[in-house]
């Protein structure tokens, strides 16, 4: 008999293992590899992967671009409509640079997400289903260029959720999406 | 000053050996002393940090709303730190003693080292704490993460740094005592000692990587060098973040297969099993900590897939075994007795009044249903969307390290006071009711969280969002029921908390001794070893398999359930 106090006996790696523990070892397995694949195969054939192209760019910089694509869209009351597809983001603190934004319902974009200062979270929700939101990182120094389509017209609230300072919890933007 | 002192006075044999009336150990003095010291140290941590939860919880519960923002993220740094990592890694110190040495039956070796190794810890974990109190504006607070470059004075990377350096001398003397053991003879250590040595390697790993981390920050905090890059801060600081993590699971596995044994008459029921287990740690568990970038900017897709999944799920494989073997290894020991039939008689027959055995258990299951699941799942690189940075987060590490190890530890600590300072509780029925109601009150609180913010979506670390966001008409009102429930046993959980150091410092204080050779009632009906019996992997291990399956059904429901919500969202990626 073993006790995990006391060595082993000398010929503990040759005893037989219980039924049951073998059993168990293979289903414990075979869900490990299931969902493995599962998340690998998704990035092929799934719609929803945090999967973009990022950019190294100085947060100067990126500013700059901001407000030069700014400058290019057209005002509204409900917020910028981008001139193109490419929809940008500037997470500075306490505030969204470029936000709010009218987007197209069904017309797929490219958001650009950077930050000015220091790390941010991009947060975004429909307004009236609280439990359909996603999350991603917005670092100084990266340009990162993630497409999306949002298929439900209505109101997103974006909020940042990683701690960027003593006002963090007022930093909050919105997306107008409009029928296409 | 005496009553102190009286605390590490035992009746050793001239050699300074005893032997315990429980586990049948010898035990040196010198073990047993450090043992107590690193352990006493870790309740203090655990007291300060825990009189943060309730301030923490009671700001986040906003119809209570107690703290302003200028002092709540003070308030959520003293609480991560204290007992994220000193509670934890005073008493990981203790548990690398316990599995080390005093299971192997020798000396503490390096004493001055273990010395100079508590002192440095306390320096440097006084030194955070002051340096979170004492910051100013522009200093921000920490958090747990202190992500540059959000500016956070440099005395707190200081002194996190010297805190990494004291744990990594203070493990010195366990590292000495197993090459000692094992550098000439051809000695298998036992399965404690065993897992202890690879929570002991994975510790060395995670600590490397914290003290790249905080020294990069700290360089750029004084000058030295003129830029920080956020993301290679994240991947240095999260070999740290995740690591100690990792610390905490292993440490609190082995303590499982040690506590099980010794109040529950657990055996192992396969060494060869366990031990992979230990071994697939070894190799694939550090790979976790990029469960931490998977919506990160500049980290590929691959990369973040190899390393969340630890390599095809090499440690959550880990996890599943030890979650059979150790339960198993309780039916087994106990039906070999004839402790129990049918399918469950073994357990529910089972020394349920003892909160050492009652808290280990509930540890295993909670750690597993909430904790371990949920680790899992949001670590899917797609679900991971849906859970960053959300309060589901918190709910999950409350569930593996609030949940499974605190009440791991918890169990450890009345354990030694029982054997190791010899004491009485002060009170068996308030010492019983330790584990069922933190446990349940700490359960109600981490499903709270994680609802909060799975179906809500609202975000930890901020100081007010539900009722209100300041400047905006938005808020997360429709999650407020959620949160009074949530704030209601986060309540109950800290005054649980509350029992548990009253309880352990008023049984040290006013316990009575407990005479040589008592067992304080720790011991498993029929003794620690019972003789007879059919061989182990002869035994019937039906009721620990139907366990499982119950556990492999709720986790394929909660995986499917978040796939559900994650394809219900718009289109997002390439």
């Amino acid at each position: 008999m073993s006790n995990p106090l006391e060595d082993p006996d000398d010929d503990w790696w040759n005893s037989p293992v219980n039924r049951r523990e073998s059993i168990w070892l293979g289903i414990a397995g075979a869900w490990s590899l299931g969902i493995f694949t599962w998340m690998a195969g998704f990035t092929q054939f799934g719609d929803q992967n945090p999967i973009g192209t990022t950019y190294d760019v100085d947060p100067d910089r990126y500013q700059e671009r901001v407000g030069e694509y700014k400058d290019a869209a057209e005002e509204t009351e409900d917020g910028l409509v981008p001139p193109n597809d490419d929809v940008y983001v500037g997470a500075m603190r306490f505030n969204w640079d470029g936000l709010p934004a009218v987007l197209e319902a069904g017309r797929e974009y490219d958001i650009h997400l950077g930050a000015y200062d220091v790390q941010h979270g991009f947060s975004v929700r429909p307004e009236e289903n609280l439990n359909k939101q996603i999350n991603l990182q917005v670092f100084p120094g990266s340009e990162w260029v993630i497409p999306m389509t949002f298929d439900e017209p209505g109101t997103y609230h974006v909020v940042c959720n990683e701690f960027c300072g003593q006002g963090h919890r007022t930093m909050h933007g919105r997306f107008t999406v409009v029928e296409g | 000053m005496s009553a102190i002192a009286s605390l590490f006075r035992n009746d050793y044999g001239a050699d300074g050996f005893r032997t315990c009336s429980v586990t049948g150990l010898d035990i040196h003095r010198s073990v047993e002393n450090y043992v107590k010291l690193f352990g006493l140290t870790a309740v203090i941590a655990l007291a300060v940090g825990g009189s943060f939860a309730f301030s923490v919880a009671m700001t986040r519960w906003e119809f209570v709303g107690l703290l302003d923002p200028s002092s709540y993220y003070t308030h959520l740094s003293m609480h991560a730190w204290n007992l994220l990592i000193f509670w934890m890694v005073f008493m990981e110190i203790a548990v690398l003693y316990v599995g080390g040495p005093m299971v192997l039956g020798r000396k503490l070796p390096l004493r001055r080292l273990a010395t100079v190794g508590w002192i440095t810890m306390v320096a440097g974990a006084i030194g955070v704490n002051a340096s979170i109190w004492l910051s100013e504006a522009p200093n921000e607070a920490p958090l747990l993460t202190a992500y540059v470059p959000l500016p956070v004075t440099p005395w707190f990377y200081g002194t996190a740094i010297v805190f990494l350096i004291g744990a990594t001398i203070a493990a010195v003397p366990f590292f000495a005592t197993i090459w000692s053991e094992t550098r000439d003879s051809r000695r298998t250590l036992p399965l404690v000692a065993f897992g202890a040595f690879v929570t002991g390697i994975i510790a060395v790993e995670a600590i490397l990587g914290g003290i790249a981390a905080f020294a990069y920050a700290l360089a750029w905090r004084v000058d030295l060098i003129a830029s920080v890059d956020p993301g290679i801060y994240r991947q240095l600081y999260w070999i740290v973040g995740h690591g100690t993590q990792q610390i905490n699971l292993l440490a609190m596995i082995t303590v499982w297969y040690f506590l099980t044994h010794v109040v529950g008459g657990a055996v192992v029921i396969s060494e060869k099993v366990s031990r992979t287990a230990f071994i697939l740690y070894l190799f694939f568990i550090n790979l976790g900590a990029a469960h931490h970038l998977l919506v990160d900017p500049g980290v590929s897709a691959g990369w973040r897939i190899w390393n969340t999944s630890y390599a095809f799920y090499g440690a959550a494989f880990a996890s599943m075994i030890h979650a059979f073997a150790i339960p198993a290894g309780i039916e087994a020991g106990r039906r070999r007795r004839g402790q129990g039939g049918g399918l469950f008689g073994w357990l529910t027959s089972a020394p349920w009044k003892n909160p050492v055995f009652a808290a280990t258990i509930f540890s295993i299951i909670l750690f597993g249903f909430l904790g371990g699941i949920t680790g899992v799942v949001m670590g899917q690189i797609q679900v991971n969307m849906t859970w960053h940075n959300t309060l589901a987060t918190v709910g999950h590490f409350h569930a593996t390290v609030a949940l499974g190890t605190t009440l791991a530890f918890f169990g450890l600590v009345l354990f030694v006071i029982k054997t190791m300072f010899r004491r009485d509780f002060v009170s068996d029925t308030l010492a019983t009711a330790i584990p069922y109601a933190y446990g349940g009150a700490m359960s109600v609180a981490t499903l709270m969280l994680m609802y909060a913010g799975i179906l809500y979506g609202v975000p930890r670390r901020t100081a007010e969002v539900v009722r209100n966001i300041p400047g905006s008409e938005f808020s997360f009102s429709a999650a407020i029921p959620i949160f009074m429930i949530f704030g209601v046993f986060a309540l109950l959980a800290t005054l649980s908390g509350v029992l548990f150091v009253v309880v352990s410092v008023g049984s040290l204080l006013f316990g009575g001794r407990l005479p040589d050779g008592d067992d304080g009632g720790m011991l498993p009906e029929g003794g620690l070893h019972a003789d007879g019996g059919e061989p182990v992997h002869a035994v019937e291990l039906r009721g620990t398999f139907a366990l499982c399956l119950i556990f492999l059904g709720v986790f394929v429901a909660v995986y499917v359930l978040n796939w559900y919500l994650l394809t219900q969202l718009w289109a997002i990626g390439a």
